[in-house]
């Protein structure tokens, strides 16, 4: 006789609260772009600006979504380096092992989509991930893996915006997350080659900060200035706008950092406090220098919003692996150097010569680009990403006390950083130095290199001046706060009720809608 | 028939508007306005950058009285709008050839 067979949900590898939470995170960072970003941009430029910057916002989330799952998820985070270096999970050649041919072996993933039924409900297995399996699908992977991949174009829009043209946006957007992204993806997250040597990135402090603010400054220089009046009246047309963008920016960071553990577990909800602490630092760190050392000497609130981004870009490469001492050192250190920077190194070449609109480069390029070498010094080897349980004969994780969580074992070595102030090794900030000199010249030279692409293409990646003084309502047809009552519909759906329109309807012409219907008609 | 207008600071409305109607006053036109005067602009600070704003919010308040009443209306609002700083406005009359009531047709100073 057969033993009974009982219907079941979902396979035994997956655990519904990490999948749970990984769909709940993914959601909260796609809010961070939509609409969060996209509000946010969109208020801190002028009027005549604001439906430009959120129709690239949206056309560019769509374009990576649709890259994404066609072919570049592989590319950053599938099972197969393109060289083969690693395979099925396992890496074939060692650390330093043949040197620039395992750096080219371990450079990117192999492109390939995962749209089939297989593809979307399997479990997810990335070629970092060879100690505890992932206890979600790949869907679940590749979704909150999508929405980091998305914002990433869209922060540095803040660099190029008020000038390129809606073509550019749509060509450099997949092109450059195919190209920067998947691959600096591929080899700090996806088990390449940075990732072997030690090199480390929580949320994507390199992979999504500093190489945003590094391409948007390269793609900035390349496309030029927006036209001189553009930059003499660039005030932002709603500040209270901007504080709804900034807010859910802030929090929906809880699903960014939160995250990236890939387990909801103790590290998900440490890097969520750490998250909040940096930033809230990171604000008031702002606030406090603008009031006192700037020359109006006012608290001013998009110094705050400045200061909450430096915040959170600071604490991102290393949320879960500080504890919350580091990280409100991080936030204000990040801070601090953001602001000397925006206030001073703009005044020098190559910074004033080059007009990022919003100042990407700032608070996301240098502000990235310290967190990640922070985490150098603050690295707590006490803060366990991943520990170490006792497994009962049923496979099920017993023995969760301290003792044990920290132990090492012959199977299993628990996952922290060794920061330099609490084990004296500057070993990990040695990586993370490395790691950044790549990202940086990666990230400039590729995307120097798509925009002369794209330039040659659409003669010009810049719009002409006429357009540029007109803004939305020449690119779109749309204006951002139109006067209704100035307005009046023109076309096959002109205003009938007046006599010449009613009387020039053709018999067999539909009614234009909210008109009453006349008797006998 | 006058027109008076008046160019005054915004939180002034209330006390104007109450001193008018004291008067009988039960018509006025208002309109925001921007601008300057020898108490010129001030300086706003975006994202580290100062930008010169010349033009002030104002308020701009249009009333039709007829001659007799000018004198009482334009001392009503300089006694309620004023704050004796620089930048209280300013008050000048007008002359009109017709007012025309839209309702009624009326005309002239039945039309007030």
């Amino acid at each position: 006789m057969l033993a009974a067979v009982t219907q079941v949900p979902y396979p035994s590898w997956l655990n519904t609260g990490d999948n749970t939470w990984q769909l709940v995170a993914a959601t909260f960072v796609g809010l961070m772009s939509l609409p969060a970003l996209a509000v946010l941009y969109a208020s801190l430029v002028q009027k005549k600006w604001a439906v430009n910057v959120v129709a690239m916002m949206f056309a560019g989330f769509s374009l990576v979504m649709i890259a994404w799952f066609l072919w570049s998820y592989k590319m950053g985070f599938g099972a197969n380096s393109f060289g083969g270096g690693v395979k099925n999970g396992v890496p074939t050649q060692l650390t330093g092992v043949g040197g620039w041919t395992h750096f080219i072996d371990n450079f990117v993933g192999k492109p390939g989509s995962i749209t089939s039924s297989a593809g979307e409900q399997g479990q997810a297995v990335s070629a970092a991930n060879t100690v505890i399996p992932f206890h979600f699908p790949t869907s679940t992977l590749a979704y909150f893996q999508f929405v980091f991949a998305a914002i990433t174009p869209l922060l540095f829009m803040g660099s190029v915006l008020g000038r390129i043209k809606f073509s550019a946006w749509c060509l450099l957007v997949p092109l450059w997350s195919t190209c920067v992204y998947s691959v600096d993806a591929f080899l700090l997250w996806g088990g390449g080659y940075f990732a072997q040597e030690g090199a480390l990135d929580f949320s994507g402090g390199y992979v999504i900060h500093m190489s945003a603010g590094v391409s948007g400054f390269v793609a900035a220089w390349v496309l030029g200035p927006r036209l001189l009046r553009d930059r003499q009246h660039a005030i932002p047309n709603n500040l209270v706008m901007a504080a709804v963008g900034a807010g859910i920016l802030w929090l929906g960071w809880n699903g960014f950092n939160g995250g990236d553990p890939y387990y909801a577990g103790a590290d998900a909800a440490a890097a969520v406090v750490n998250t909040n602490l940096a930033t809230a630092a990171g604000v008031l760190t702002w606030i406090a220098l603008d009031a006192w050392l700037s020359k109006e000497k006012k608290p001013t609130f998009l110094g705050g919003v400045n200061g909450m981004i430096c915040g959170l870009v600071g604490i991102t490469p290393c949320a879960g692996w500080v504890n919350g001492q580091g990280a409100i050192a991080i936030g204000v250190i990040c801070c601090a150097v953001v602001w000397v920077a925006w206030n001073f190194l703009s005044k020098v070449r190559p910074f004033s010569k080059v007009d990022d609109a919003l100042g990407v480069v700032y608070t996301h390029g240098i502000a990235g680009l310290f967190g990640g070498l922070l985490l150098g010094f603050f690295g707590d080897p006490n803060m366990l990403e991943y520990g170490c349980g006792r497994l009962d004969p049923s496979n099920q994780v017993v023995a969760t006390t301290q003792q044990t969580y920290i132990t090492a074992t012959a199977h299993c070595t628990p996952f922290s950083v060794n920061g330099l102030i609490y084990t004296g090794s500057a070993h990990q900030l040695w990586e993370q130095f490395r790691a950044a000199v790549w990202v940086v010249f990666w990230s400039a030279l590729v995307t120097f290199i798509l925009m002369k692409l794209i330039g040659l293409v659409l003669r010009g990646a810049r719009y002409k001046d006429e357009v540029l003084e007109v803004g939305d309502l020449a690119i779109h047809g749309e204006e951002a706060f139109p006067e209704a009552t100035l307005a009046e519909r023109v076309g096959a759906f002109s205003m009938a009720g007046d006599s010449v329109s009613s009387s020039s309807r053709r018999p067999d012409e539909p009614l234009p809608p909210n008109e009453p219907n006349e008797p006998g008609s | 028939m006058k027109l008076i207008v008046a160019v005054l600071k915004p939180f002034k409305l209330d006390d104007v508007k109450e001193g008018l109607k004291a008067l009988g006053i039960h018509g006025l036109t208002l309109t925001e306005a921007q601008g300057f005067g020898r108490q010129r602009g001030h300086t706003e600070v975006y994202r580290g950058a100062e930008y010169e704003v010349e033009f002030v919010p104002k308020i701009r308040l249009e009333v039709l009285v007829d001659d007799s009443r000018v004198e009482e209306v334009v001392s009503a609002i300089v006694e309620t709008a004023g704050t004796g700083k620089i930048g209280d406005g300013k008050v000048w009359i007008l002359p009109v050839e017709e007012v025309v009531r839209v309702r009624t047709g009326e005309r002239g100073t039945e039309a007030l």
